[in-house]
């Protein structure tokens, strides 16, 4: 066990369908605080079901999983986990039609005991941090496809969270929406610290990645500094 | 944002399916609300009868399937006089029969010098004398439209009216008062009472007095309120029976039309609900966000219900038939039984719904398209 990871995955294991599927086949990852993770690969090997895994979506079947000191194979209340550790981004915005840009951003808040004033100016901070000040009102159907993924971003950041999982968040924009997508996810992730582990299989948004892990059939087949770090490396 | 205005917010979002719901449990305690008031009304009734002219009880024939068919006669009004702790009793026959537009017109036979003991307020003549003279509540000549000197028909025989008294009681005010012995012949029933009222000694425990008359014959019912009844009318029972059947049948499928919409309002928001989870929502906060949208359907269509139930026996009783033999009663606790109806159908409602929920995994919820 290495204190100093916030995300220790070891010879990680999960299949569907009474093990008929197998999504991971002895997966193993280990990221440093603060550190920006690209997981690529092809459709249907893993990249997903190891960030749920990460996310206390669901549990592995066997190997270690390690997140925030969270025995997460083991760990009685994810709920628990989730809303103090975890900050999550999807594809699709999933953001609850009914509420505002706002009340969205508010919805994490609920199971941090926050009260109801102090709800609002944490959403109407994040918000702003998303750059959608102004836009507090708002419902998802009055927003852009780029608008309603940076609420889902703030969303995300309500809990503050140590390590944020973003899975093909701008898999459902167009570059330019993608481009300030991911320079909204690098700012947040450099100026608050947090560890950000990004699922695409889009190779622009892997290069901004500090690190590449390859997978292939639930397993990690290469890793190693993306382009533009390596790049980085070289012109320092 | 409360959590309040998120359960809110979901409501709203169906608007139509809210609003049925809502319709469809106000309805249930409408029928609970109005049934309610109706049977309470109508125990009100009974239960003045028995104290009408100052009485503390009444004494009718046990065993009577309705209190009309009691049958007592001089000879028990005799037996009842004379049991410890009794002051005065007189007897009476009931006779219903139909006077213009309602059919339910309650004569009272009585002696007129127990007539005269009563100490019944008249607004106009005087009290029956003997013959066939007839003492009309002031209900009953309001909506005949008659005055002393006017004449009724009971039954085949005419009587004149030469008074009108003010009366408290719903059957009292719309019915009379006539001597005993025009009543009998009139109902074709010589020498029989119906019942007998009894005023007890000052002093006196009316409960004491109300067992012994009770003890001085087998065929005796001592009645002095609503439940005393069951005793000599089957009626009321009855009745409370039939309210109960109708109001258990009215939430039962109120009960189904709220599961119905909770299961399809979770089962519309399964993704939904799996970004709550992912987001760091405990199961119990689902529950609490399902429950919350039962119960605050539930007690919206309560305020609805029980405004409907109200006006409604309010408009039902503005028919002249059943206004002059019933008053709708809305005690506290009617309004509190609906409401506890409606929060126990809202958590039986949506027990399942919120189990469905709750049970979701995260994972297969975020899957759902």
């Amino acid at each position: 066990m290495n204190e100093a990871l916030v995300i220790e995955a070891v010879e990680l294991t999960k299949g569907y369908e009474e093990g008929r599927i197998a999504a991971l086949t002895g997966m193993s990852l280990a990221v440093r605080p603060g550190e920006f993770v690209g997981i690529v690969g092809p459709s249907g090997c893993g990249k997903s079901t190891l960030l749920h895994l990460i996310a206390a979506l669901d549990r592995p079947d066997s190997g270690l999983l390690r997140v925030a000191g969270h025995d997460l194979a083991h760990e009685p209340d994810l709920s628990h986990y989730r809303a103090q550790h975890i900050g999550i981004i999807f594809q699709l915005h999933n953001l609850l039609p009914s509420l505002t840009a706002s009340e969205n951003v508010q919805v994490p808040m609920f199971e941090l005991g926050w009260r109801g004033r102090d709800r609002d100016a944490r959403a109407r901070e994040l918000l702003g941090l998303v750059g959608l000040q102004g836009r507090e009102a708002h419902r998802p159907t009055q927003l852009s496809g780029g608008e309603r993924q940076r609420v889902a971003i703030g969303r995300a950041l309500a809990n503050d969270p140590r390590i944020l999982l973003a899975d093909e968040p701008t898999g459902s924009l167009d570059s330019q929406a993608g481009g300030m997508v991911l320079d909204l996810l690098e700012r947040v992730r450099s100026e608050r610290g947090t560890t950000l582990v990004l699922v695409t299989h889009d190779a622009g948004v892997a290069g901004r990645a500090d690190r590449l892990v390859h997978m292939l059939d639930g397993r990690a087949i290469e890793e190693g500094p993306s382009l533009r770090s390596a790049t980085l490396a070289i012109a320092g | 944002m409360s959590f309040a205005t998120l359960v809110l917010r979901n409501l709203v979002r169906h608007r139509m399916r809210s609003v049925l719901t809502m319709v469809g449990i106000g309805v249930a305690i409408t029928t609970v609300i109005s049934l309610g008031a109706v049977t309470g009304g109508l125990k009100t009734s009974s239960q003045e009868l028995a104290h009408i002219g100052g009485a503390d009880f009444m004494v009718a024939q046990k065993g009577a399937a309705d209190m009309t068919f009691s049958t007592l006669d001089g000879a028990d009004l005799v037996v009842v006089r004379d049991v410890e702790g009794v002051e005065r009793a007189w007897g009476g026959l009931l006779l219903v029969s139909r006077v213009g537009s309602n059919p339910f017109f309650f004569t009272w036979g009585m002696e007129p010098d127990a007539l005269a003991g009563m100490k019944l307020e008249l607004t106009s003549g005087r009290l029956p004398a003997g013959g066939d003279e007839i003492l009309l509540g002031d209900a009953a000549a309001r909506s005949l439209g008659i005055a002393p000197g006017d004449t009724i028909e009971l039954e085949g025989h005419r009587f004149t009216v030469v008074g009108v008294h003010q009366a408290s009681a719903r059957l009292e005010a719309s019915g009379g008062y006539a001597p005993l012995t025009a009543v009998q012949e009139a109902a074709r029933k010589p020498d029989v009472l119906t019942a007998v009222h009894v005023v007890v000694v000052d002093g006196a425990d009316v409960a004491i007095v109300k067992r012994d008359v009770e003890n001085a014959s087998t065929r005796f019912a001592a009645i002095s309120t609503a439940d005393d009844y069951a005793q000599i009318d089957q009626g009321l029972e009855l009745l409370d029976a039939a309210n109960l059947a109708i109001s258990l049948l009215a939430i039962v499928i109120g009960a189904i039309g709220v599961m119905n919409t909770m299961i399809m309002s979770v089962f519309e928001r399964t993704r939904e609900i799996g970004v709550l989870r992912a987001v760091g929502w405990r199961g119990s906060r689902v529950v609490r966000l399902v429950m919350g949208e039962s119960l605050a359907l539930c007690l919206l269509g309560a305020v609805f219900g029980i405004l409907l139930g109200v006006g409604a026996t309010r408009l039902v009783t503005l028919v002249p038939a059943i206004g002059s033999v019933l008053a709708p009663t809305y005690p506290t606790s009617l309004f509190v039984r609906a409401v506890v109806i409606a929060l126990g159908v809202a958590l039986v409602g949506a027990l399942y719904p919120a189990i469905r929920a709750v049970r979701l995994s995260p994972m297969e919820a975020l899957r759902h398209e």
